[in-house]
């Protein structure tokens, strides 16, 4: 009847159509003379961000102009879906030309081949290298080679409501151990939070272990234990242990889907401290635009005052049939001129020489460049993700009380030893 | 006239005639060959889209399977599968799947009877009560699951003001996502929520199969309500709860957006169901090999017990 | 005892509707809710006490959620790939659906049984192998690629209901075309189709509604932003930093509003369906 009929000339046109402006669009990147490379990213996750604003608007139509004949398609992502993205993508060899990847994830893709090795591909990487951080650059190293080069940097710093403090009597922030484990009584007696962070991993808690003068590893990288469940580092997540108990930490920290976030409980004066990056400011002035937020450097202990390198490097991938326009879009991105343009958004330049005007762009800047003169990067491992994991059950193990801190970190470095040897 | 009632298999009274199934017999070549024309374009597809991909799943399964594309993988063959029988992440994972089932099923199929009961009568805003309770069954998934974790949050959450401070049922405020438990059962109550309203619509209908005549028969002999419901009612629901019952295990093993969403396994792989432990050893440590052992494990048990629900039902039907 | 039982019946209707008004509030306090908090700036989404009314209600959030990352062409995008693929599905279904409830052939249970086996796997397992054969096939980053995928997908499940219902159709009806001379095709176009509407408009809701949700599948083969669906736009709104639960919300309103139209619009024709095929299941 008419509807069979209808229903399967609407179908057969329909999917006739969407086949050809698909392949009508896939085909754009070839028109004459033009090559399109495609950038994957995780810079925002909304167009109206400042760094996607920044990116689209300004940076990369400056690249196009410099550069007729290449265009640049960005795609961003948000930053699990980029995750998940680039291993399907290496599954199915469909990896785009170049991808700003999270440092921690550099290795992990190495170690399969999925990028190039820079330093052999570009003529100019050794000038490149010397200009950005040695800390920053390491994270892209593996096995002899370098994979990728930095793209921008951060840290965590302390930050705090002051007024939150003030109400408990406390009139400058807790910047030492000891200054901390005197603040939480008279904070909790107010029913305030002394400290709060989202997880038990390594980017929330080696800043912790370091400051305590203990640490992950040996410096090549190669044993956990003697290091992990040294006196010292158990002592550091002792500290921890010991908040978590009197109630000075709320249950966020072990992985409680339901407690109030970091963010939404600072600006509320719920939590009194917590340790963040340089993202967090753009993010309270939109949501909480009454709220003064305070940074001080993260808190000393025997070790100093010693937080954990993040940030973002710039990688392409061996796949890709564009190398030559894609490493002119990475030396781009490593100018002078676009490290501070990015910077105005929030992204803090890996260039030495850019970041001599720091606090000039963004006065915040200023502590979190005092922060990373001795941040120390995570493990760069290909098995991160499982040794992540690991250290993060140990520590919340430890934390909720079911095992004694040096039992969980003595089998939680047994573990890593055989991940490290992977 | 006595109150039970001779049923046929498909919940209608053995008076109408079975209707027969099928047509010429005698011409058979000529029925197999249109047969096939009219099978040949979805069952390519499907074969192309499912079939295949299952048989390329199990193969991938026995291997420590590496993602690039060209490299040579190491043959594994069920060291996969030993090595789930001996993870207690997978027993756990196990467990929670087990939990989640046990708690929505029968209480979905309970809920969706006793909301089918109450609106089996003539009422004003019949309609509007049937699409109320329909819908959160056509809600995305992807929506409800944040949603109800925005509920169940512990401070500022709906769920505790409610339980605290309206009803003042509860002393503190519950962790509900924390621990284990209580997290499942978060995500249960979500489950249940989302899926009453699927077996009430087709309780309701299959209660309005039911002749009138033999309610008023019952009534006549001086059955009560709950005895005509019990002699009446249910026996002729059989296979309808039969029915339910499976596509509710079925879908209750494949729960994965709301544990991913909402808890993502946690705290400490706590709440992992199997799909979300599947995904984690798929996605974060690129070891397909092992998830796609862990979901060709969570077939077979699926399909076990598909098997074993539809022989017991069919044995109680025929008793 | 008329009187008495008048009033009994009408006690019982009391109670039937009382009860029947509480689940119903259940059931929809979380979506009035969500529709409040919608509303709400970000510093109010978590005050305590809730206000079901917000207190200095906003529009922000849905200007923000439509203006943000193309959402409008997300949206479209679904709406083509939903819509196409319950044409298909529906479609190709029914012939199948034909083809077991009226046919003997060779193979039939085998076949049959096969079908029962795509039914009972999860989706998600499927994911790496399915990949690997839309690359093969081309159909990477592409709308039409989801339209296949998706489509084969809801072939077992459309054709077990159909099938049943098709059952149920009198063989006396066809049986009387044939007598006319009427082919199989005819039969099927002239008869089968237009007697199983209800089960048809069933069949296809449950198709466009799992198409319109379905998010792995479409954020492993999509890399062009712009064939994005909307699934995978309202996770965007999931921060890593921070999650702003007014833009979720008013997201989530805008992808469930077509929904629920659909529904009421076909509701009837819908609740018919879905309780002839679970009926003769």
């Amino acid at each position: 009847m008419r509807l069979a009929r209808l229903a399967l000339l609407t179908a057969l046109v329909t999917s006739v159509s969407v086949f050809a402006v698909t392949a009508a669009t896939a085909g754009a990147g070839r028109a004459g003379g033009t090559t399109t490379i495609t950038f994957w990213h995780a810079y925002a996750e909304n167009a109206s961000a400042p760094e996607m604003q920044r990116l689209t608007k300004i940076v990369i139509p400056r690249f196009e102009k410099l550069n007729p004949g290449i265009k640049v398609e960005q795609v961003p992502f948000s930053y699990s879906s980029l995750q998940q993205k680039l291993t399907t993508s290496v599954a199915g060899g469909t990896l785009p030309d170049v991808i700003r990847a999270d440092l921690a994830w550099v290795p992990q893709y190495a170690k399969l081949g999925a990028f190039a090795k820079l330093d052999q591909a570009m003529p100019d990487f050794q000038k490149l290298a010397k200009a950005v951080y040695p800390g920053s650059l390491a994270t892209n190293y593996y096995k002899g080679h370098y994979y990728g080069l930095p793209l921008d940097t951060n840290t965590r710093v302390l930050m705090y409501n002051k007024d939150a403090l003030a109400s408990a009597g406390i009139t400058s922030p807790p910047t030492t151990f000891d200054a901390l484990r005197a603040a939480a009584p008279k904070l909790k007696a107010k029913g305030i939070y002394l400290f709060a962070d989202g997880g038990t991993g390594g980017w929330n808690v080696l800043p912790w272990i370091w400051s305590g003068g203990g640490s992950l590893t040996n410096k090549t990288f190669t044993r956990a234990t003697g290091y992990l469940n040294s006196a010292k580092s158990v002592a550091a997540v002792q500290l921890l242990v010991d908040l978590y108990k009197e109630g000075a930490i709320p249950s966020l920290i072990t992985g409680d889907a339901g407690a109030t976030g970091t963010e939404d409980g600072l600006a509320t004066g719920k939590y009194a401290t917590i340790l963040d990056g340089p993202w967090m400011f753009p993010i309270f002035r939109k949501a909480y635009p009454n709220f003064k937020l305070q940074t001080a450097l993260v808190p000393k202990g025997p070790g100093g005052s010693v937080s954990v390198v993040g940030g973002e490097d710039i990688v392409m991938s061996q796949s890709s049939k564009k190398k030559a326009a894609a490493e002119q879009f990475i030396r781009f991105m490593l100018s002078p001129w676009t490290q501070t343009e990015m910077a105005h958004a929030g992204q803090m330049p890996v260039r030495a020489d850019v970041s001599k005007q720091l606090t000039k762009i963004n006065s915040y800047f200023g502590i979190f460049a005092q922060q990373l003169k001795v941040a120390r990067p995570r493990t760069p491992s290909p098995n991160w993700p499982q040794i992540d994991t690991v250290l993060g059950k140990a520590v919340a193990s430890a934390i909720q009380g079911n095992e004694s801190t040096k039992a969980a970190l003595d089998d939680a470095a047994r573990q890593i030893d055989q991940l490290l040897a992977g | 006239m006595s109150a039970t009632i001779q049923t046929g298999a498909l919940g209608r009274s053995a008076d109408a005639p079975r209707p027969r199934a099928l047509l010429f017999d005698r011409r058979r070549r000529r029925n197999a060959y249109a047969a096939y024309l009219f099978l040949a374009p979805g069952f390519l597809l499907f074969a192309l889209v499912i079939l295949y991909p299952i048989a390329r799943a199990f193969q991938i399964s026995l291997y420590e399977w590496s993602i690039v594309p060209g490299a040579t993988s190491r043959f594994l063959g069920l060291e996969n599968y030993d090595r789930a029988l001996h993870d207690p992440v997978f027993w756990r994972s196990l467990g929670n799947t087990g939990f989640y089932m046990a708690v929505t099923v029968p209480t979905q199929i309970v809920l969706g009877l006793a909301a089918a009961v109450l609106l089996d009568a003539r009422m004003p805003a019949r309609g509007l009560f049937r699409a109320l309770y329909y819908l959160p069954v056509i809600t995305s998934w992807v929506v409800v699951s944040l949603l109800f974790r925005y509920l169940f949050m512990t401070d500022g959450g709906l769920v505790n003001w409610v339980l605290h401070d309206g009803l003042h049922v509860i002393d503190h405020n519950v962790q509900w996502l924390g621990s284990r438990w209580t997290a499942m059962t978060a995500i249960s109550v979500l489950g249940i929520w989302k899926g009453v309203g699927w077996s009430m619509v087709i309780f309701l209908a299959a209660l309005q199969g039911v002749p009138r005549e033999l309610y008023e028969a019952a009534a006549v002999d001086g059955a009560g309500s709950w005895r005509s419901f019990r002699g009446i009612t249910l026996p002729t629901l059989l296979p309808v709860v039969a029915f339910v019952t499976v596509m509710l295990v079925i879908g209750g093993f494949n729960v994965f957006i709301s544990v991913f969403l909402i808890t993502n396994g946690g705290p400490l792989d706590q709440t992992q169901v199997l799909l979300t432990y599947m995904y984690r050893q798929a996605f974060s440590f690129l070891d397909f090999g092992y998830g796609s052992a862990l979901s060709f494990t969570l077939t077979l048990i699926v399909f076990a017990l598909s098997l074993a629900q539809l022989r017991i039902f069919a044995r109680r039907g025929a008793a | 005892m008329v009187v008495g039982s008048i009033r009994r019946t009408r006690a019982l209707l009391g109670v039937r509707i009382t009860l029947l008004t509480a689940g119903a509030v259940v059931m929809v306090l979380p979506f009035a809710y969500m529709l409040s908090t919608s509303f709400k700036p970000d510093r109010l989404v978590l005050e305590v006490p809730p206000k079901f009314l917000p207190s200095s209600p906003t529009a922000s959030n849905y200007v923000d959620a439509w203006t943000s990352n193309e959402f409008g062409r997300y949206f479209l995008n679904s709406v083509i790939v939903a819509g196409c693929t319950t044409v298909a599905a529906v479609f190709l279904a029914a012939m199948m659906a034909y083809a077991f409830a009226r046919f003997d052939f060779p193979g039939r249970r085998v076949l049959f049984g096969l079908l029962l086996l795509g039914l009972m796997v999860p989706a998600m397992m499927l994911l790496i192998p399915q990949f690997l054969v839309a690359k093969k096939l081309l159909l990477l980053d592409s709308l039409f690629g989801l339209i296949v995928f998706y489509t084969g997908g809801n072939l077992a499940l459309n054709t077990f209901l159909l099938r049943s219902f098709f059952r149920d159709i009198p063989l006396e009806l066809e049986e009387a075309m044939i007598v006319d001379g009427a082919g199989p095709w005819r039969r099927f176009r002239q008869l089968i189709l237009p007697l199983s509407r209800p089960a048809l408009a069933t069949v296809g809701l449950f198709t466009f509604l799992a198409s319109w949700d379905e998010f792995a599948w479409a954020l492993t083969i999509i890399s062009d932003p712009s064939k994005r669906t909307l699934p995978i736009a309202i996770a965007l709104f999931q921060g890593q930093h921070a999650t702003s639960w007014g833009l979720v919300f008013a997201a989530s309103v805008i992808a469930v509003a077509p929904v629920i139209a659909i529904f009421v619009a076909f509701q009837r024709q819908f609740v018919s369906g879905i309780t002839a095929g679970a009926l003769k299941g």
